[in-house]
């Protein structure tokens, strides 16, 4: 048994190492009955006011009745009879005006002591208010959570993201910037390599307001780039991502044409938005796919699931652990999983039936194999396809190696083994049991999730699903708990109900709402900052904001926009909660581009001292929701946020952060950017336009003083359970219901990209496999395989949500979080499989590094059969801890110590005409690594201050240190 | 009497019950019942994983494992002190810190490693059944109240006596008779896929016959050619596999860890 021991108290040594060796600490391997301490119990002492009874061995220890018990003790309560005040808030990370998983917080003396689920009946609403739906099949009961909330770990240990001694205390200023945008005065080589000093907040705010109006009026309104989506606290009025545009909109000659806006694209199904949604017409995202009555469907028809994705961790971020009952269930019910990943996931972990271990985004000619046995052996639906598939015998052609110029020939299993990894006596049986079997697949993660052309296997997977009747009874595409009935109130603070109406949720990200009538003339998608900044002009096709239709894929747009429309490149940059650096492609060239003479100011706000806020010149203090007053809703509940703590140190919240500069600015800005409310105002707007006092038939002033609200379930449930699931009307019918697409079919020969770009060889209009080509040449068979034969896979983190919450110490105690080093850093794990880490002389627990041309990260060597060998897994999000990232040394010599993998993957988006980000399945390899000969070659780095509870501290940053 | 009934069957790793447990007592002082737990290096509830077996044949299971409040405490009795570690009426065993010495003799006594010694307080500690919230009336401890799937429980004895009918306990060698009973605790297992090298494909309904430590089994693989033995004790075992006229004997399978055989080619 593999168990770690990793982090244990030191004990008296000997007893200890005697007990461990013996395996016998919580939960180790039995030895037998002949390591004994103690066993015989003594004669008890006699207990005063209680029953005696005597002892013998084998027998019950006394119970002492009158149990040692003082609620008052000199006057004083003794702690755990102290009175508790109780606070709701959400714990969701999602961000984007959207919150989740309330919690009950409890404070004592205006100190956080524990966050707990909350529980429905406590609140007042319990199953006879609720109405729980049922779901039962062969005697196996599913129901919703309705009794408590499925917490998380992440929203169990809050109190320490709240408490982090990595909180920012105070406005900060980089000690060699000065505003006036002379660059010997900027220094902005300096940006990651220098300290910062304690500001006032009105010294900062004065020269925020000050440089806003200077850069404003020397290049145009659009050098003011507003870099405002990511993930963050679910937060409403206070939201983080986006308060700043609400400013920042009002400073130009109309809304949009007073900043630069940053437009998020699809993050984490790319190959779907950019791929697969050709194919399939699940518009927008391309992972909307018809989901009416699936978990139904499933239930009643599906045989078996390929599933690519790990819904228990993906979801921890932002839903419940809802979906891990679902999981259970659907294998109670005698339904097979099969996981078809490089890594054992946590999900794959316990309820797989079989795991088919594929490389990182090698899938393509997995699934093209499997095509290829269906077309040879005749075992596809070849009637589906007559009526429901556009340009299917130009795919089948390419399939059987019969189109003109294709290099790869016949997609034989034995063609596919090497490329993908899967054995080809494997494929043959997949491909049996996919057609024989009911099948459906599941997830959209696996390599349409930040991987090497990406859209190639999303697009083939689902051409492989339209080749067994894509829609029929337990052929559909499936989503973990999809389709079940939910509350019946949906409450968005986020969405606009029109035009005019402003979100409640003044954070709101920008750039989802991407529409030509309020995007900003001039912006830039978010994979393409750097290049931006450091080679401009772009051009480019299609927005990528993940909620426009496939035809935007073809609109052309650029950067900066022409001179006469004011374009301009941009000069300063107003993040709000980033994490670029650990989050995007290409973390290290992202730094080189905040370090260019053209951008004068770097204005970041944040609660933590982490990743891109070491690149800053201005950072300002911000609050986590438990130190605010705000209203919040998801998933049907909607809460108050009061009765918080006070603001750790100086911050503020993110709408106060604005509100603060338009003060500087004038008033006329005051009024422009709270629209003359107050906060208040705010959260009752939002009460009432968003229908909650008529769902919930509570004033405002009742809802304030109850503090949440429940929807009950939809209580037409049971009747919509007759209404056809997933794709079945499609496939009943393809021309009374058909698909998105331009033709309505399932497309195996794209309209879309035959008629707008027919000769793109990296998104062909048949897809293709496509092991490398000009913009990656992340292929293990090919040239730089030689040199770096691993492909790095980089998931969502377990134990994150993206780069939030890696500074909890209790969360850096489990094995598969972070590795100790002997240094006694706490490392990110790098799995390797024990004949990977053999071949490179490397022990579990070694500190090692993973690297290519564009710099090394370091890791704990985690040896697991748990990922198949060819692979380096590292999870995503780590916090940026350089060693070294000087300016002067080429990109290939810098050194992370963090772990934050984002720095050495590609900076290239995902295909030439394809906006996507490629954070997964490119090639990398791993070494030990000497990690006194570098503290020894790097001394400044490592004597930064380090806590291994919480990692980096504030203080490590700040001349001074802690003030 | 209260008792913990863990299902590793439906225990999904997610740790919550670990982090729920520190979220209580990091950082909070529960006199009298509990000082504060350091922030790291205690384990009052710990989880435990286990990978087990080799790829692709690889499963894992986890096993939560907090104080054990044993009937037959060795901690008490090792404990020099009149009434320094107590047993209350529910049945949860508490170190009292007022009257604690540090002497750390429950810390050795303990075999299930429960107990931990806190050298800046000087204090023995461990799990309390969240003693300080159910005398306030919670139903159940943090650890419990968080578990999204049931794989933890807490309650009455009574409540419980068809779980235990399928359930055992940790070391019942010890003779300890402790309070938290199992399900699922993992027996070995050893699998592995046959195929056939002459064409690539997998041999279904290849018979598979294991002997071993007094026992012989027969399977035959599955529509995958998988076959996968499981619930083996620990020892020695032989497999034999006849397919496609052919046939592969492996010896001296050791099942002290799982074993994934991976790849079978019958030749």
């Amino acid at each position: 048994m593999e168990e770690k021991e990793k982090g244990q108290e030191a004990n008296k040594p000997s007893r200890r190492d005697f007990l461990k060796s013996a395996g016998l600490l919580a939960g180790g391997a039995a030895v037998g009955a002949g390591a004994t301490y103690g066993l015989m119990p003594k004669e008890p002492a006699p207990v005063e006011g209680g029953e005696v009874v005597p002892s013998a061995p084998g027998q019950a220890a006394p119970i002492t009745k009158e149990v040692i018990k003082y609620e008052v003790k000199e006057g004083v309560l003794e702690p755990a009879f102290e009175d508790e005040v109780s606070m709701i808030r959400g714990t969701s990370g999602m961000g984007f005006g959207r919150d989740g998983m309330p919690a009950r917080i409890e404070t004592k003396n205006g100190k956080i002591i524990r966050s707990r689920p909350v529980r429905y009946a406590e609140e007042g609403y319990g199953p006879d208010y609720l109405k729980p739906w049922k779901i039962e099949k062969d005697g196996k009961v599913l129901e919703p959570a309705y009794k408590k909330v499925l917490i998380t770990p992440l929203g169990l240990a809050y109190k320490k993201r709240v408490y982090s001694p990595n909180r920012i205390r105070y406005p900060l200023m980089r000690v060699d910037w000065e505003p006036g945008g002379d660059p010997a005065k900027v220094n902005p080589q300096n940006r990651g390599v220098s300290k910062y000093r304690r500001i006032s907040w009105d010294e900062a705010t004065t020269i925020i307001a000050n440089e806003l109006k200077r850069i404003q009026e020397k290049y145009g309104h659009f050098a003011v780039l507003a870099q405002a989506d990511g993930h963050g606290e679910g937060k409403t009025v206070h939201g983080p991502h986006g308060c700043q545009t609400q400013l920042l909109r009002h400073m130009g000659p109309d809304e949009q044409s007073s900043y630069t806006a940053q437009i998020r694209v699809a993050d984490s199904w790319e190959g779907w938005y950019w791929g697969g949604k050709h194919v399939t017409g699940w518009e927008t995202m391309g992972t909307s796919a018809p989901s009416t009555n699936m978990t139904w469907d499933m239930a009643q028809n599906c045989e078996l699931m390929l599933v690519s994705t790990d819904a228990e961790t993906t979801t921890w971020g932002f839903n419940e652990q809802f979906a891990s009952l679902v999981m259970y269930w659907l294998t109670e019910i005698g339904i097979e999983q099969v996981y078809i990943t490089p890594d054992l996931n946590y999900a794959a972990a316990i309820h797989a039936d079989k795991w088919i271990p594929v490389l990182p985004c090698q899938d393509a000619a997995l699934y093209l194999a499997v095509c290829y046995i269906w077309l040879t052996e005749d075992t596809y639906d070849k009637e589906y396809l007559a009526t429901h598939a556009l340009g299917f015998e130009k795919f089948a052609e390419y399939v059987l190696g019969n189109e003109p110029g294709d290099p790869e020939g016949p997609k034989t299993p034995e063609w596919a083994a090497p490329r993908c990894g899967v054995p080809a006596w494997t494929i043959r049986a997949l491909a049996r049991n996919w057609n024989q079997k009911k099948t459906s697949l599941v997830g959209f993660m696996g390599p349409g999730m930040r991987g090497t052309y990406s859209t190639e296997p999303c697009r083939i997977q689902a051409c492989a699903e339209g080749m067994q009747g894509y829609g029929a009874p337990g052929r559909n595409r499936y989503s973990i708990g999809g389709g079940l009935p939910s509350r019946s109130a949906n409450i968005a603070f986020d969405r606009r109900l029109n035009q005019t109406d402003p979100a409640p949720a003044r954070g709101l990200e920008e750039s989802e709402v991407p529409q030509d009538y309020f995007r900003p003339h001039q912006y830039i998608r978010k994979v393409e900052i750097h290049e931006a900044i450091l080679n401009p002009p772009l051009s480019w096709h299609g927005t990528g904001s993940p909620w426009m239709m496939a035809s935007d894929q073809g609109r052309p747009f650029s950067y900066p926009i022409p001179k006469e429309q004011g374009g301009t490149e941009i000069h300063m940059i107003w993040t709000d909660t980033p994490c670029w650096t650990t989050c995007w492609n290409g973390g290290n060239k992202y730094i080189e581009a905040m370090r260019s003479e053209k951008i004068e100011f770097i204005l970041t706000e944040h609660p933590w001292m982490e990743n891109d806020t070491l690149y800053s010149d201005i950072i300002l203090p911000t609050t986590t929701r438990t130190e605010e007053f705000d209203i919040s809703a998801g998933a049907g509940n909607v809460w108050m946020v009061k009765d918080g703590i006070s603001p750790i140190g100086e911050s503020k919240t993110d709408y106060e952060v604005s509100l603060e500069v338009a003060k500087k600015l004038g008033d006329e800005y005051v009024q422009k950017y709270t629209w003359g409310r107050s906060v208040e105002d705010w959260m009752k707007y939002g009460y009432e336009t968003r229908k909650i006092q008529e769902l919930s038939g509570l004033t405002w002033e009742q809802f304030k003083e109850k503090g949440f609200w429940a929807a009950p379930f939809d209580a037409e449930w049971e009747a919509k359970l007759d209404a056809k699931p997933g794709a079945r009307t499609f496939y009943e019918d393809p021309v009374a219901n058909p698909l998105k697409t331009p033709s309505g079919l399932m497309e195996y020969e794209s309209s879309f990209i035959l008629a707008n770009f027919p000769d793109d060889d990296e998104r062909p209009p048949v897809p293709h496999w496509i092991p490398e080509g000009e913009t990656h040449q992340d292929n293990p068979l090919g040239t730089r395989g030689e040199k770096y034969p691993l492909l790095c896979q980089s998931n969502h983190p377990r134990w994150r949500v993206h780069a939030e919450h890696d500074d909890i110490s209790w969360l850096r105690e489990i094995p598969t979080c972070k590795v100790k080093g002997i240094d006694g850093y706490l490392y990110e794990p790098i799995w390797l499989h024990p004949s990977e880490a053999e071949k490179r002389g490397i022990k579990d627990g070694d500190i090692i590094g993973m690297y290519n041309e564009r710099g090394m990260v370091l890791g704990g060597a985690y040896v697991t059969e748990r990922i198949m060998p060819g692979v380096a897994y590292q999870d995503h999000g780590a916090r940026v801890d350089q060693i070294v990232a000087d300016p002067n040394l080429p990109q290939s010599e810098w050194i992370d110590r963090g772990g934050a993998n984002n720095l050495i993957c590609p900076e290239k988006i995902l295909s030439r005409n394809c906006g996507g980000q490629v954070g997964s399945g490119f090639l990398v390899e791993v070494t030990k690594v000497d990690i006194n000969a570098l503290k020894a070659k790097y001394p400044e780095a490592f004597a930064r201050q380090y806590d291994p509870g919480s990692g980096l501290r504030f203080s490590g940053w700040v001349v001074g240190g802690e003030l | 009497m209260k008792v913990f009934v863990v299902n590793s069957n439906i225990c999904n790793g997610c740790y919550n019950c670990q982090i729920a447990c520190k979220d209580e007592h990091c950082g909070n002082d529960w006199s009298p019942y509990a000082k504060p737990q350091p922030d790291t290096g205690q384990f009052w509830l710990k989880q435990n994983e286990y990978v087990r077996g080799n790829v692709p044949q690889v499963k894992m299971t986890y096993i939560p494992v907090m104080c054990q409040h044993c009937e037959n405490a060795p901690c008490m009795a090792a404990c020099p002190v009149r009434d320094g570690i107590y047993r209350r009426e529910d049945g949860m065993i508490v170190i009292n810190p007022k009257t604690c010495t540090g002497c750390m003799s429950c810390v050795d006594a303990c075999p299930y490693g429960a107990i931990f010694y806190n050298k800046d307080l000087n204090l023995a500690q461990k799990c309390t059944g969240c003693a300080h919230l159910l005398d306030k009336g919670w139903t159940e401890p943090r650890c419990v109240d968080a578990c999204p799937t049931g794989a933890l429980q807490f309650g009455e004895e009574a409540d419980f006596a068809e779980l235990f009918a399928q359930g055992e306990t940790l070391h019942p060698e010890y003779e300890l008779n402790t309070r938290v009973h199992y399900i699922g605790l993992p027996k070995k297992f050893i699998a592995g896929t046959v195929y056939d090298p002459a064409v690539n494909e997998v041999v279904i309904g290849a018979t598979c016959t294991l002997t071993g430590e007094g026992e012989t089994l027969t399977l035959e693989t599955n529509h995958w050619g998988d076959f996968w033995f499981e619930d083996l004790k620990e020892g020695v075992y032989s497999l034999k596999i006849d397919g496609v006229g052919k046939s592969k004997t492996i010896a001296d399978i050791s099942t002290a860890k799982d074993v994934g055989l991976g790849d079978v080619p019958l030749e």
